[in-house]
């Protein structure tokens, strides 16, 4: 991790004297244990604060859309696809982004820390290669790194980035993409699911947390947000519109999701939102064979039409 | 009394929706539960006019283009 | 001729040619008088139930046409009348036309049915080919134009004893039926007259050994398409009309009554093969069971633009057999199956049974049609079809009169439609100086403002006679309507589009100050123009009303459901009521109009249709690549009819360079093309730039360059064009042996199509060589002889004069080999099932038409026109719209579309121009506007509107940041506003917030 930093650094900071870019966007050291926060490097002096550890969760790409100014960006896997789409749909320009990519195994999922702690505060964590120590008051637990990741990362095929204009850190070991969260779900009778969504509803509070997080949620009004027509309740006490809002989101999001997580890492109601946008994902690969944000030069998916295009669901029986 | 279901279809003004009106013109009978919403073209519909319909009230929903 | 011409044209015949001439001509300023015998226009084209080769329903593409042109202002549809007498001149005729007795005045009649459910009287249904039964008043179809009953004068019960009956008259409450009606001469003055009355179907029992009416189960074509018609006797439930059985065999005999010299029907009638393909397949697809389906042929013709891969599909994905052989007679053979006896190609005797036999009937010329064309004049061939002059299209021996459509000879619907718009484009160009001159525009008063207005609306609940009051408790849903939002007024009317109801209306909207108008009636696809003219009458915008169905969709389809029928009227009023109170006023878009014309391509399609376009008075650009005009016509010598083609080709060009409207670039390509329809600005390859308001692309084909049999080893292997020069330098006159090879480069995996002329052009060279040296030996070796139409009789000459015919298959090829003083050809004779071994001088390869891919790709993309799998340039609907794109304003004709001959080719040259006359008559583009709007505050621009646009009508502006909608190409579809997830994009006349409110109404 300290060769990957210094790496970073040293790339930011060569791009800044040289003014090959007027910003870099990356991560530096957050104000609270087991955190990384996203930071802005417009000066060679700016760029030693970069860092690259196991809590630079964020997705980046959220901060390059309708830039003007040449910008570099230190970005991982899946921001990298959210980058790709969004060059796609004329949000990011390509030719004004010098993508840093940093290869990435995951990152740490704090609730689960804490869960594995007990609750106790956390102070301080060494990481020594595959194994992580959380330090406190009266406390000193070691833990393997992976089994502390996110739940997304761990079904993460995407590790190596897709497009970069350097690379950063060691090329991971190929992995298919898994879906055995959503098969399961899709296992459940049609009353099950219905259930337990409406439960997962039930705790939304609508504070849009995940829409803004979404780096593919970039519209200057969102649906819910409308009132010529209003198409669903501004308030949250009705699941059936907060499933509205998730489920329309859901739509919006076919074909285009990088499947970041960045939207329930960012809910504080710790709603399963993946289980929704994971369906999507899936089901956009396994009709059409597309996966979001992995070729800059093919067509959104759903924008385009083949008359061999599979169309299971006119054939339904 | 039985349950009777409240079906919203969106009818593409150039096909289904003639094809609506030919059912008629050959007096085949069907249940009253349809409401039709003519549009312009199947790619009219928004999902959204789909969620809203069902918010008000409807238990199923026919698109057709 | 000095005096002025008749800015007007009698159209005979309303099947689809007649609709789509008299659409062509009255959109671009002539006056129509459209003559139809029957009581209803849209000729057979509403009796079949698909068509092919995109198995659309026929009925359904065929509909709005009719709508169109019943409605246009510039049309007069009469119909149960025919035309007796014509005198005059070229530009000046004097038409005389009876007009029989309807005795049902079609301006009263609603087309509700009341009378004919009264009607004692059961007469065979002739729409379904007498296989059910209709009333003796009547409407032909279901859809038909004029939406008018029309009595059967000879099975009126009235008729026969005044006092009899009068059931009808009982029940129209529209006071419609009049049994005094008499028969009407009237005299029309028009400047050309266009003859398309269709064909007769051939006659089958006049063919004993088929059995048609005496063993059962043995059925015409034509009584097949209503078996599967939806709208059919049986409503599309496959069954045989002798006992109503589900057949699970079927066969198709095709040339009945075709190809046949002993029965003076010696010529193809070019389009069983397909339809009966077409109905194989779709009787598989409608069948519940596996159905086996046969078709025993001769020849397998599917010479047209994407039937071989139809043919194809048939064979090898649908399963459907084909039988090469000749069939000798049907008998019937055990419960009510048919047994076929037939002999195969080797001669061996064979028995078939199925459960229906489908008799697949020839075209030949209507009765009537060929007596009123001997009374005029007109020059009728062998068969009495009215064959068109030599390299015309559609010429006849008068100047002024034209022909098309299967009068001319039998052809499908796409030619028919093509020799449709040459005709009217002859017409055009003949009456050029009279353009405008008799056509009406309709005067409106000024449009009331109602922005900011209260929301005051009227709502008319229409009973239909008793069609929607029979069911429907018509006062409860005008009470109920009252309580509606924004309703000042809600009343009833007995029939809401008759005559005196739109009187009433416009009073209505002026006395309540209506600025909102609902009617609850029957279908906004049939009647919403009218009651919008009304609207538009009493100064309100046409957009401020909403059409409910309550009859189609309501009253009729829930008969036993009084209460609920009740219940989901009112909720439909609701619904409308809701919908309407948003509606906002929608101007329409005007543009500025270009009207000079680029044509892309001199050949002799290209140069027909720049002369065409050129009489008609507009400036005409023509763009040649090569140094010199005239195309790969260059290279020919012998027209199919004998035509001496240098010679014309000559006299053409010297037209085109005479002709002071026509600009001639030669050496020139495309470089670069910007805007659209009306405004196109064309860059060519000198930088050279035109500005045009339409494009016609003739860019032609080329002929294939074989690979194989020795073509470029042996200088003896020539292709047919390099083979017919050689014959017109006499070096060929000294040939002792000729051996023809077909299908070269065509009907192969790489190049699925055929090349359609080879076949003829083949014969034709095997002719001339037998002409020039009698007792040369010409081989012709074939797969299918495809000598579609009156080229048959080149056939039937062919043999008669000693032309050898063997037939190969695919996966046989024959062989060639150089030998000593020339070359042998092996061959497997599938008579004799024994390789033939021909030694021969000289080799013709019939090599297939191709087209240039690289320049159509380019032309492609320049005019966002598309390419069919082959490369050749695909047209906006395959039956209907053969020249246009759904691109507007581009046209294309001639090879650059498919393979055809030079006929052919100048027929649709002149179709492009009939049609593009259609944009160019025109002073500005104008489009309804009910388009899609961007707000721009909330467009991200993210591109997905503009990827999904099918009418290429919306893209992100750079410098904006926001999409733009190009208004006139928008179509309105709302695939834009309904992919925008920023909620950016509405649609006028149909926005989310008015599909919102009539969710609410729920």
């Amino acid at each position: 991790m300290q060769k990957l930093t210094k790496e970073i650094q040293d790339t930011a900071k060569k791009l800044l004297e040289e003014n090959k870019v007027d910003l870099v966007v990356g991560f530096a050291k957050g104000s609270l244990p087991l955190r990384s926060t996203p930071y802005f490097a417009r000066t060679a002096e700016q760029a030693e604060e970069l860092v690259w550890n196991q809590f630079c969760e964020n997705n980046l790409a959220n901060y390059l859309k309708k830039r003007e100014e040449k910008v570099a960006v230190v970005a991982k896997g899946c921001d990298i696809r959210a980058i790709v789409a969004l060059i796609k749909e004329n949000q990011i320009n390509r030719d004004n982004l010098y993508i840093i990519g940093v290869t990435c195994q995951g990152m740490i999922d704090r609730n689960k820390a804490d869960e594995l702690v007990n609750g106790k505060e956390i102070l301080e964590t060494e990481t020594n290669g595959e194994e992580i120590v959380l330090k406190g008051k009266d406390l000193e637990q070691k833990a393997k790194v992976e089994e502390l990741l996110y739940d997304t990362c761990t079904r993460c095929a995407y590790g190596n980035p897709v497009i970069y204009d350097e690379l950063i850190g060691e090329e991971q070991p190929a992995k298919e993409p898994n879906f055995e969260d959503i098969e399961k779900f899709e296992a459940l009778s049609a009353e099950e699911r219905a259930q337990y969504l409406a439960k997962e509803m039930e705790k939304c509070i609508r504070c849009y947390a995940c829409r803004n997080a979404c780096p593919m949620c970039y519209c200057d009004t969102c649906f819910v947000d409308e009132s010529t027509p209003q198409w669903i309740s501004k308030r949250a006490n009705s699941a059936k519109d907060n499933l509205i809002f998730q489920g329309v989101r859901v739509f919006h999001q076919l074909g285009r999701c990088a499947d970041c997580g960045a939207c329930e890492r960012a809910c504080p109601m710790g709603i399963n939102l993946s289980l929704l946008t994971r369906k999507g994902v899936k089901d956009v690969k396994e009709t059409y064979g597309y996966e979001a944000g992995l070729n800059p030069d093919d067509k959104p998916v759903l924008s385009d039409f083949e008359t061999d295009d599979p169309q299971p669901f006119l054939m339904k029986e | 009394m039985a349950y009777e279901p409240k079906i919203v279809a969106f009818l593409c003004n150039w096909c289904s929706y003639a094809g609506a009106d030919l059912a008629g013109i050959g007096r085949l009978q069907y249940p009253t539960n349809l409401r039709v919403v003519r549009i312009p073209c199947s790619g009219r519909i928004n999902p959204l006019f789909i969620f809203s319909a069902l918010r008000n009230g409807a238990d199923g929903i026919l698109t057709s283009g | 001729m000095s005096t002025k011409r008749t800015g007007s044209v009698l159209v005979l015949g309303a099947g689809i040619a007649g609709i789509q001439a008299s659409l062509d001509l009255a959109e671009s300023g002539y006056y129509v008088h459209l003559v139809e015998s029957s009581p209803a226009i849209g000729g057979v084209m509403p009796a079949l139930d698909k068509t092919f080769p995109t198995n659309d329903c026929s009925m359904c593409i065929l509909s709005p046409k009719l709508v169109d042109c019943g409605r246009h202002l510039n049309i007069n549809v009469m119909t149960t009348s025919e035309l007796i007498d014509l005198e005059g001149e070229p530009g000046n005729y004097k038409a005389k036309v009876k007009t029989r007795a309807r005795y049902v005045d079609p301006a009263k009649c609603t087309g509700c049915g009341s009378c004919t459910e009264e009607c004692p009287v059961k007469v065979d249904d002739d729409f379904n080919q007498g296989l059910s039964k209709r009333k003796a008043i009547y409407k032909q179809y279901a859809q038909a134009y004029p939406n008018a009953y029309a009595i059967d004068k000879n099975k009126c019960l009235k008729f026969k004893n005044a006092k009899a009956c009068g059931k009808c008259l009982k029940a129209c409450q529209a006071e419609a039926i009049n049994h005094e009606m008499e028969d009407e001469i009237n005299e029309l003055e028009v400047g050309a007259v266009i003859l398309m009355p269709g064909f007769d179907a051939y006659d089958a029992s006049k063919l004993d050994y088929y059995g048609y009416g005496k063993v059962p189960n043995v059925i015409t074509s034509l009584e097949f398409e209503r078996i599967l018609s939806a709208s059919g006797p049986f409503g599309g439930h496959l069954i045989r009309p002798s006992d109503e059985k589900e057949p699970k065999k079927i066969a198709w005999i095709q040339c009945v009554g075709s190809r046949n010299c002993k029965n003076d029907h010696g010529y193809c009638s070019s389009v069983c093969c397909m339809y009966s393909i077409k109905e194989a397949v779709i009787a598989k697809e409608h069948s519940e069971h596996d159905l086996d389906t046969a078709i025993f042929y001769m020849d397998m013709r599917t010479y047209g633009k994407e039937f071989e891969k139809y043919y194809n599909r048939a064979q090898e994905e649908q399963g459907v057999r084909f039988v090469r052989n000749r069939v000798y007679e049907l008998t019937e053979g055990e419960d009510g199956s048919v047994k076929i006896r037939y002999a195969l190609e080797d001669g061996s005797i064979q028995y078939e049974e199925f459960d229906m036999v489908v008799l697949s009937v020839g075209l030949e010329p209507k009765g009537e049609a060929v007596e009123l064309a001997k009374k005029l004049g007109i020059e009728l061939n062998q068969y009495n079809f009215c064959e068109a002059k030599p390299l015309t299209g559609i010429n006849t021996n008068k100047e002024g009169i034209y022909v098309a459509g299967a009068f001319s000879g039998p052809r499908d619907i796409p030619e028919t439609v093509m020799q449709a718009s040459a005709a009217a484009g002859e017409a055009q160009a003949l009456l050029s100086e009279a353009k405008g001159t008799l056509t009406k525009a309709k005067e409106y008063p000024a449009e009331t403002d109602v922005a900011g207005e209260i929301i005051r609306t009227g709502v008319f609940v229409c009973h239909c006679g008793i069609n929607i009051a029979g069911v429907v408790d018509v006062p409860n849903v005008v009470d109920y309507a009252k309580e509606l939002p924004g309703v000042v007024l809600s009343t009833n009317k007995i029939y809401a589009c008759s005559q005196d109801s739109s009187g009433q209306i416009k009073e209505a909207i002026k006395e309540h100050n209506l600025n909102r108008v609902v009617v609850a009636s029957c279908s906004p696809r049939t009647h919403e123009p009218m009651f919008q003219e009304t609207l538009k009458e009493a100064g309100l915008n046409p957009h401020l009303f909403e059409l409910t169905n309550i009859r189609d969709q309501c009253s009729w389809v829930h008969m036993d459901e009084p209460e609920k029928a009740t219940e989901k009227a009112k909720d439909l009023v609701k619904m409308a009521v809701n919908k309407v109170a948003l509606a906002k006023p929608v101007q329409p878009v005007k543009l500025d109009m270009n009207h000079d014309v680029l044509v892309i391509g001199g050949g002799v399609s290209g140069m027909t249709n720049a002369l065409n376009l050129a009489e008609q008075g507009y400036q005409v650009n023509l763009v040649e690549k090569e140094q010199q005009l005239g195309g790969i016509a260059r290279r020919l010598h012998y027209g199919l009819k004998g035509e001496d083609v240098q010679g014309y080709l000559n006299q053409l060009i010297n037209q085109i360079e005479q002709n002071n409207n026509i600009k001639v670039y030669t050496g020139q390509e495309i470089a670069d093309v910007n805007g659209f329809v009306g405004n196109f600005t064309t860059t060519l390859t000198d930088g050279q730039q035109i500005e045009h308001g339409v494009t016609v692309i003739a860019t032609g084909s080329q002929e294939y360059q074989p690979q194989e049999y020795l073509y470029g080893e042996n200088h003896r292997v020539k292709t047919l064009l390099e083979l017919e020069t050689e014959i017109a330098d006499g070096q060929l006159d000294k040939v002792n042996n000729v051996v023809l090879i077909q299908c070269v480069g065509s009907r192969d995996s790489e190049r699925p199509y055929c090349s359609r002329i080879c076949c003829t052009k083949s014969i034709k060279t095997a002719l001339k060589i037998k002409e020039r040296r009698p007792e040369a030996k010409v081989y012709i070796l074939y797969r299918d002889i495809r000598t579609y139409g009156f080229y048959e009789d080149l056939y039937t000459e062919a043999r008669q004069k000693g032309v050898i015919f063997i037939r190969y298959s695919e996966d046989n090829k024959p062989v060639v080999e150089n030998v000593e003083d020339g070359l042998r050809v092996t061959v497997t004779d599938h008579v004799l099932g024994e390789p033939v071994e021909i030694y021969t001088d000289e080799i013709g390869l019939a090599s297939a038409i191709v087209p240039p891919v690289e320049n159509n790709q380019k032309l492609s993309k320049f005019y966002k026109v598309p390419l069919n799998e082959d490369k050749f340039f695909l047209e906006a609907h395959l039956k209907l719209r053969p020249v246009d794109f759904s691109t507007e304003g581009v046209f294309m004709c001639g090879l650059s579309h498919g393979p055809k001959n030079l006929e052919e080719n100048i027929s649709q040259a002149k179709a492009a121009a009939g049609r593009a006359a259609t944009v160019l008559a025109k002073d500005q583009i104008t489009v309804e506007g009910k388009s899609a709007v961007v707000d721009k505050k909330k467009c991200s621009a993210c591109g997905t509107c503009e990827q999904i646009c099918p009418a290429k009508a919306i893209k992100v502006d750079e410098e904006e940041q926001a999409a733009v909608v190009n208004e006139a190409l928008c179509k309105g579809c709302g695939a834009c506003s309904s992919s925008c997830r920023c909620g950016a994009i509405n649609v006028k006349g149909c926005t989310d917030e008015q599909i919102m409110a009539m969710l609410s109404a729920l």
